[in-house]
């Protein structure tokens, strides 16, 4: 009988595993695009969130993903790495990656910043996986709202998160209540990438005006 | 006919409460803390769970004959597994923002141990429909448990439920419990409901004897 023989379960193991194997690779070709596009989408609407004026939540995906490849322009060195809005052929917006270790996984996300290079006009995330109902908080509106006008210090900051409660000035938010590790991160990675952007875009203009 | 009527309706009684893999055994706790601080996100863990437990089970069941003892374990897992990533798949695909909540929660209800523990002890030795119905209800019976778990660390924790604000707890008046939230908060939470539910439990069995 063909189960007593001893190469039997190492046959059985092999045609059970290319089986299932098989079964899971054609459903995740299926669906590589759709994943691949909700991930382009998930970037594209951090980007859009934070420039100025041009949100429309009634839009469809299919319609976001046309009016993002029109209107924005994607990184390049003239922007210092930052996504650009362009109205009338000149720079409207920037939206500058910001990256780094959050409290449980990598936050990625956007900061818009004027054409001026120094007023916020928004903050979204892509890619956070904090503390639901404490660090998670980040990503809803009423804390991101707080950053709109804000603006970047000069100081060695360039924003600089409060206890919430406290008065604040014009470069400064309030943290998220219960989540100190997650904001003290966060600043930390909004700063870092600001910096980053405001060291390359000013190592580009001294270049231009030479 | 009538005996597996019978058959059926003891494994939902096993399942649910008689032997609740969360309350009786304390199995696939670990998914029980994770992610059951927020309604939303438990009840989608749960259907994750319903579906890799019941279908697991069953196909364990329909290969039970030709696996050969020595590697049934491993077969078990790449069943899992399968059905684990197929959900994986479908969450990333059709709802990114659900996918990014759980994140890797979803690929860990392949070491849940109440899915090995079923397929094991009841799916190795039983035909496909009943191994189906046991995994289906024991899925169940964990996921009524941390349902109620979840209800109150997210009503505690952030006055809502569902996302919505809640009367009085979502108000100035309710200090919210920020530790419900929290992972110790979910400790608490399931020593609770592990005492309560077994004390239910222990004054039937005490009636009975």
């Amino acid at each position: 009988m063909i189960r007593k023989q001893p190469w039997y379960p190492i046959v059985y193991m092999f045609c059970v595993t290319a089986f299932f194997s098989t079964v899971v690779i054609g459903f995740t070709r299926l669906t590589s695009e759709r994943v691949e596009a909700n991930q382009r989408l998930a970037l594209e609407g951090a980007v859009w969130a934070v420039l100025p004026g041009v949100q429309d939540e009634t839009l469809s995906n299919p319609e976001l993903h046309r009016r993002f490849t029109e209107s924005v322009g994607l990184p390049d060195e003239s922007s210092g790495g930052a996504y650009t809005l362009k109205e009338d052929g000149r720079v409207a917006a920037y939206a500058v990656p910001i990256e780094g270790r959050g409290f449980w996984a990598p936050i990625k996300g956007m900061i818009g910043v004027k054409a001026d290079k120094k007023t916020i006009t928004g903050i979204a995330f892509y890619e956070q996986s904090e503390t639901p109902g404490l660090g998670a908080e980040i990503a809803k509106s009423s804390f991101r709202d707080q950053f709109r006008n804000k603006e970047i210090s000069s100081q060695d900051k360039p924003l600089i998160m409060r206890r919430p409660g406290e008065t604040l000035g014009r470069s400064e938010v309030h943290a998220v209540t219960g989540a100190t590790q997650t904001s003290t991160r966060l600043e930390g990675i909004i700063n870092a990438g600001l910096k980053q952007w405001q060291t390359q875009m000013a190592g580009k203009s001294e270049g231009g005006e030479r | 006919m009538k005996s597996i009527g019978s058959e059926n309706k003891k494994l939902i009684v096993e399942g649910l409460w008689n032997n609740n893999p969360i309350f009786k055994q304390v199995l696939g706790i670990c998914s029980t803390l994770a992610v059951t601080n927020l309604v939303l996100n438990t009840a989608v863990m749960c259907a994750a769970l319903v579906f890799t437990l019941s279908l697991s089970a069953a196909t364990v069941s329909i290969l039970r004959s030709l696996t050969p003892r020595n590697v049934r374990m491993m077969v078990e897992t790449l069943i899992i597994a399968f059905y684990v990533i197929i959900v994986d798949i479908v969450l990333k695909a059709y709802w990114p923002q659900m996918s990014s909540n759980l994140g890797p929660y979803v690929g860990l209800v392949i070491t849940n141990c109440i899915v090995m523990g079923r397929c094991e002890a009841y799916g190795n030795s039983n035909p496909p429909g009943r191994a189906f119905v046991d995994g289906l209800f024991n899925a169940l019976g964990y996921s009524f448990i941390l349902l109620i778990i979840a209800i109150f660390r997210e009503l505690l924790g952030m006055g809502t439920f569902l996302g919505v604000s809640m009367p009085y707890f979502g108000g100035a008046y309710w200090d919210k419990w920020i530790i419900m939230v929290m992972p110790p908060g979910a400790f608490f939470m399931l020593a609770v409901v592990v005492w309560v539910f077994k004390s239910i439990q222990g004054v039937k069995e005490d009636k009975a004897k």
